[in-house]
């Protein structure tokens, strides 16, 4: 006579997820001073606005997750967004088998544990995919955010690059600045 | 094997048809639609057959051969643009006239060798996409004429993706530069990580040099083609394929074309931009057709975005030619020629187009765009500086 018996399988498993992701782009730096003087106001503008000067030369600022890089001598822009978390997922799987026929228990037992290693892989994958979602959205959010005031560097670098260049052509008699429309007005004296 | 230059002798024609057996009659009908003188259909179909291989081709069929490849290659680049009335460099003077006008003969003479019978023999014999017989050709030891005919042969089974996967893994089409400029995209190994182009720098010079004059016109045709249809596809895989094979080929052509001072064989690049960038364009006109929201990275969307404007790309590169082409004084070397790239670049209306391509390039870049005014710091988007004495 054949007797029924039924195999539960239960595991749980904790990983550490990471997910990032990172766009790389430039700034258009007008060469209104030599390069290398240019890239010192920027330089300089940047670490106004909470940017840290790294040996390399480039100038990095960690916004929580988001990590921006600016290289002032080339103008390129990085903007890196990482997310990680510790994720514990649990599978359960049941497997019915007869004592006289089909496979034997081990094999069943054995069967039955890798297809849960399948259901927690396809879990963690999950996982990964919503983490890397999550990055990306707060990559796009911050780049929002980043773009009025990367534009708001490249025009104070502008306007002190001409105030700079007029300083060089002669002597400044005025200088006038309208915020409503961005206009610079300088008049020199050659 | 074959020359296209008349010999001195020719052997008497025989009266009526010549006998040829049934493989060599296959043979001579796949090469005729290599060569775009037999229907494709047809001519994919005998590709996709086996045929019992002889010993050896009898002499009737092999003057055949020779006869169809002299002729029909002669006709192929006449056609494709070298019988207009153009101003190439030679010796960094500019020629006028059609090919046969500005080329001695001798020069022009096309020499096909013994890899282009065996790719016949192979192609017939073999269903090429069941293949077990491993045929390929060395890169280097394919003649200019060769690598024309093999670049024609690559181009005419494109229509069938199975033909493609197997002709793209050999070096005498995946080395070939011909190839990369005629379908880059379809040389592309999806599952390649990195695109790896051939070195240009032997077509920028001689006989090679010579067919590329030949085709520009045709790779115009065909690179205004391609960008039309970027369009309509809605896979983000292969645009992103697409883009990096054509900008990494076009960026090593340039690169060549630079180096041999042979900007005039760049012609179809500037000239597809002109054609394509005849009003302001955004993206749009080449992503438009991508499907779905893409990959979930961000840095792969652009990535793809950005590749789809491979093309467009390439202004900047067109644009410091032209910026060094103006420095170029009227008693400096490269006087004549520079000044041939300036006609060139004003008949394309250069100036415009680079404007209108390096406009459509910002808008995919995302830290581009206006500053918002914030208090007394201002957006100052545009300055002046008045001098007054």
């Amino acid at each position: 006579m054949s007797r029924a018996y039924r195999i539960t399988v239960k595991e749980s498993e904790t990983r550490h997820l990471k997910a990032g992701d990172e766009i790389c782009t430039d700034i258009e730096i007008l060469e209104i001073l030599p390069p290398e003087d240019m890239a010192t106001l920027l330089r300089e503008e940047l670490k106004k606005r909470g940017f840290d000067e790294q040996d390399d030369g480039t100038l990095v600022r960690k916004d929580g997750e988001i990590t921006v890089k600016v290289d002032p001598c080339t103008g390129e822009v990085s903007v890196k967004a990482e997310t990680e978390a510790t994720v514990n997922q649990e599978a359960k799987r049941e497997a019915s088998g007869y004592n006289d026929v089909g496979p034997n228990e081990k094999a069943l037992r054995e069967r039955t544990k890798e297809q849960l290693k399948q259901d927690l892989d396809k879990k963690f994958d999950n996982e990964q995919s919503k983490l890397q979602n999550k990055a990306t959205e707060a990559l796009e959010k911050h780049l929002q955010e980043l773009q009025p005031e990367i534009s708001e560097v490249v025009n104070q670098v502008t306007r002190d690059a001409l105030k700079q260049k007029a300083q060089q052509m002669g002597t400044i008699k005025e200088i006038s600045e309208d915020a409503e429309s961005g206009s610079l007005t300088i008049k020199v004296e050659v | 094997m074959t020359r296209t230059a008349a010999p001195s002798t020719q052997p008497p024609e025989p009266e009526g048809p010549r006998q040829v057996s049934k493989f060599e009659f296959a043979l001579l009908r796949v090469l005729r639609f290599l060569v775009g003188h037999f229907p494709a259909d047809q001519g994919l179909q005998l590709v996709r057959q086996a045929a019992t291989r002889p010993e050896c081709l009898s002499p009737g069929a092999v003057d055949l051969v020779k006869d169809t490849l002299a002729k029909a290659s002669v006709l192929f680049l006449a056609k494709a643009g070298g019988w207009r009335n153009d101003k190439y460099l030679r010796d960094n003077q500019p020629l006028p006239g059609r090919v046969w006008d500005r080329i001695p003969l001798d020069e022009c003479t096309l020499e096909f060798s013994r890899p282009v019978l065996d790719f016949l023999l192979w192609l017939t014999a073999e269903k090429v996409q069941e293949t077990k017989l491993a045929w390929d050709a060395a890169p280097k030891a394919l003649t200019p004429a060769d690598e024309l005919f093999f670049a024609l042969a690559f181009d005419q089974t494109r229509a069938d993706p199975d033909v493609t996967a197997v002709l793209r893994r050999k070096d005498a089409f995946a080395r070939n530069p011909l190839c990369w400029l005629l379908a880059p995209g379809d040389l592309v190994d999806p599952d390649a990580a990195k695109v790896t182009v051939p070195s240009f720098e032997t077509h920028c010079t001689g006989q090679r040099a010579v067919i590329l004059e030949c085709l520009q016109t045709f790779l115009t045709t065909r690179w205004i083609r391609s960008e039309r249809a970027k369009g309509q596809i809605g896979d983000w895989k292969k645009m992103r394929q697409l883009g990096n094979a054509e900008f990494a080929a076009l960026q090593a052509f340039l690169k060549a074309c630079e180096a041999a001072r042979r900007t005039d064989l760049a012609r179809f690049v500037l000239r597809t931009n002109a054609a394509i960038l005849q009003s302001d364009m955004t993206p749009i006109f080449w992503t438009g057709g991508l499907q779905g929201s893409g990959p979930p990275r961000l840095a792969d969307r652009l990535d793809t975005q950005r590749s789809a404007l491979a093309v467009p790309r390439q202004m900047e590169i067109l644009e410091a030619w032209n910026d060094r082409a103006r420095m170029v004084g009227y008693f400096d070397e490269d006087y004549q020629s520079s000044q041939l790239w300036k006609l060139d670049w004003e008949a394309a209306n250069g100036e415009r187009v680079s404007e209108r391509a390096r406009a459509a390039l910002e808008m995919l870049e995302p830290l581009r765009g206006p500053a918002t005014p914030t208090g007394n710091a201002g957006g100052a988007n545009a300055s002046a500086a008045d001098s007054s004495s």
